[in-house]
């Protein structure tokens, strides 16, 4: 041994097909720590809130980018910024409330007082008592504030990022995704409707994969299947973006209806009808035909428009064996009251009681217990082939291979 | 002897005393615990509103729901999604409910409050507190039983640990 070792992001070596994922992704606490680093505090835009939720000068909210607690805040310039959640001090997550209204910030262990845009206000007692203790003379307030993340708000929705290098949100998401974006995001103010919380104990990646995988939806989501909302024989398209990180499912919705395809899924179910259907009641409003647009921006949130339901979807990963995942839904600030009865009622489906949500948090659940228990094994992910590409068809799992694609790269696997 | 009716004694009769109220209730969580789901709708009248809701949402005046029925039909809708298409961990829940506030009882009409406790017991797994918060409710006779005309239970449950699978 000369002590020039062969330099390793990992010591597990990653299978030898780029369309199998090894087990031991879901559940080593050191891989876990790594992609904390170089994926939700690396070059990524991680998603934060919406502007509406804090419309006047000293409104916040708190929620989190990865792991790390962070206030969204309207500060005295009128701008939002997002600052940590944790005193300069001695690192009290100080800021308790998930939403309020302030003029300045003070963490109650020894008082020292921000700025709505996390500078450092006041120190008690900076100067000592009788020119006895105090803080050391060369302390610098300015360099000691709360730390602050890059922003960008785009069309309604405010965007955090710790890195310097990552670049414009535009960009990050390269045109094709922006394109889609844009679509349902398209600069209207927006009203939020409520939310949901839950915490599904799963690795925080089989989050994306499902949103990524369009071969599930028409099988596992038998409510999906029935009444035609999303089938394997509707038009339908799979996209990526150039690094495979984001991606995005395409749908146009049909009817209840037997055929070839609907009698293939054992799970359609002919004789299921809805009594009251005012919960699949679709209204089109949308530029283009398709009904379902469900966008993955990696790492941190689904974007979700399914029929005239509108959720953001963010996930807080809590350590590699689960994550919060926070539903914020949402309509256009002008919507009529109908519109709005249409959002609320369709939300039925979805979030942690959802005719359809419902299952993929509990299927995640079971492949995450598999997954701790066999490191070895490797999933397939090999539906449609094994290159990532942008498809007109469902049965594929190209996304989800976009995504490890561009995994690897950052984890350098 | 006839019998004099007077306002007070016809609004006796039309008001239903607390321990009608209280077997209302039990008789709605035993049909529940047993998951005999398909006898929940009956618990509402025709025209109905059930709602879940968490504390945020209310307090907020934000109007989402966890789970929204308008109608019996919707309620019953729920119930065959429940048993024919949704996919889900087998699990059991045990309801328990305590502080019934009778808050206003006229004209047939009973409105109260009453705080819910959720045990949720997985396969192989330590039963949990799943769900707990307080649920307000309008109570009206139809078709000579007691029925839920509003039913809106306002969770504390700040994180739902995974799924919601049966009505509270």
């Amino acid at each position: 041994m000369d002590g020039a070792m062969p330099v390793s992001e990992s010591p597990r070596p990653w299978p030898q097909a780029a369309s199998r994922v090894p087990y031991w992704i879901y559940s080593d606490p050191d891989i876990y720590s790594s992609e904390m680093e170089k994926i939700f505090y690396g070059p990524h835009w991680c998603y934060v809130g919406l502007e509406c939720e804090i419309p006047e000068v000293g409104n916040y909210k708190t929620t989190s980018v990865g792991e790390r607690a962070v206030i969204m805040v309207r500060a005295d310039d009128g701008e939002v910024y997002v600052v940590e959640n944790r005193c300069a001090h001695r690192g009290a997550q100080f800021c308790r409330d998930k939403f309020g209204q302030a003029k300045e910030f003070a963490c109650p262990y020894h008082q020292w007082v921000y700025a709505l845009d996390g500078e450092l206000m006041g120190v008690p007692f900076r100067r000592g008592v009788k020119r006895k203790g105090g803080m050391p003379k060369e302390f610098d307030p300015k360099a000691n504030g709360l730390k602050r993340l890059r922003v960008e708000i785009v069309n309604g929705v405010v965007w955090a990022t710790f890195s310097e290098e990552t670049p414009d949100f535009r960009s990050y998401l390269g045109e094709r995704m922006w394109a889609h974006y844009t679509r349902v995001y398209d600069g209207r103010p927006l009203k939020v409707l409520g939310y949901n919380r839950q915490h599904i104990p799963a690795n925080w990646k089989l989050m994306m994969e499902n949103i990524k995988d369009s071969y599930h939806p028409g099988l596992l989501h038998v409510f999906f299947s029935t009444f035609g909302l999303f089938r394997a024989d509707q038009e339908s398209a799979t996209e990526v973006d150039e690094t495979g990180r984001h991606g995005i499912l395409i749908s146009r919705k049909g009817e209840k209806e037997a055929n070839d395809v609907s009698t293939s899924i054992r799970s359609f179910d002919a004789d299921l009808e809805l009594a009251d259907p005012r919960i699949i009641d679709y209204h089109h409003e949308w530029p283009t035909p398709q009904t379902v647009g469900m966008i993955t921006i990696f790492p941190s949130v689904i974007l979700q428009q399914q029929t005239n339901s509108l959720s953001t979807r963010q996930i807080l990963p809590k350590g590699p064996g689960g994550f919060d995942f926070i539903w914020t839904h949402w309509g256009y600030k002008d919507d009529d009251e109908a519109m709005t009865q249409r959002r609320l009622r369709q939300a039925n489906l979805f979030g942690p009681a959802g005719l359809v949500s419902a299952d993929d948090g509990e299927i995640i659940e079971f492949s995450q217990q598999a997954f701790e228990a066999y490191q070895n094994r490797e999933t397939m992910i090999e539906m449609g082939g094994h290159d990532v590409e942008c498809t007109d068809y469902m049965i594929t799992e190209t996304a989800i291979r976009g995504m490890y694609a561009y995994y690897r790269q950052v984890m350098g696997f | 002897m006839s019998k004099t009716i007077d306002d007070h004694d016809s609004m006796a009769d039309i008001n239903p005393n607390r321990s009608q109220i209280e077997d209302l209730y039990t008789d709605y969580n035993i049909a529940l615990d047993d998951l005999n789901l398909e006898a929940w709708p009956q618990f509402f009248t025709q025209t109905c509103l059930y709602r879940i809701t968490t504390r945020e949402n209310w307090e907020g005046k934000f109007p989402l729901s966890t789970i929204i029925c308008e109608s019996r039909e919707m309620l019953e809708d729920r119930v065959a999604a429940t048993r024919k298409s949704m996919m889900y961990a087998p699990r059991s829940y045990r309801r328990y409910h305590s502080g019934l506030k009778i808050i206003s009882s006229s004209a047939g009409v009973t409105k109260t409050r009453l705080n819910f406790f959720v045990a949720q017991t997985l396969v192989d797994k330590p039963s949990e507190v799943a769900f707990c918060g307080v649920a307000y409710d309008t109570i009206v006779e139809e078709e000579s039983t007691l029925r839920f005309k509003e039913r809106i239970c306002v969770m504390d449950t700040e994180m739902i640990p995974n799924s919601l699978i049966y009505p509270i």
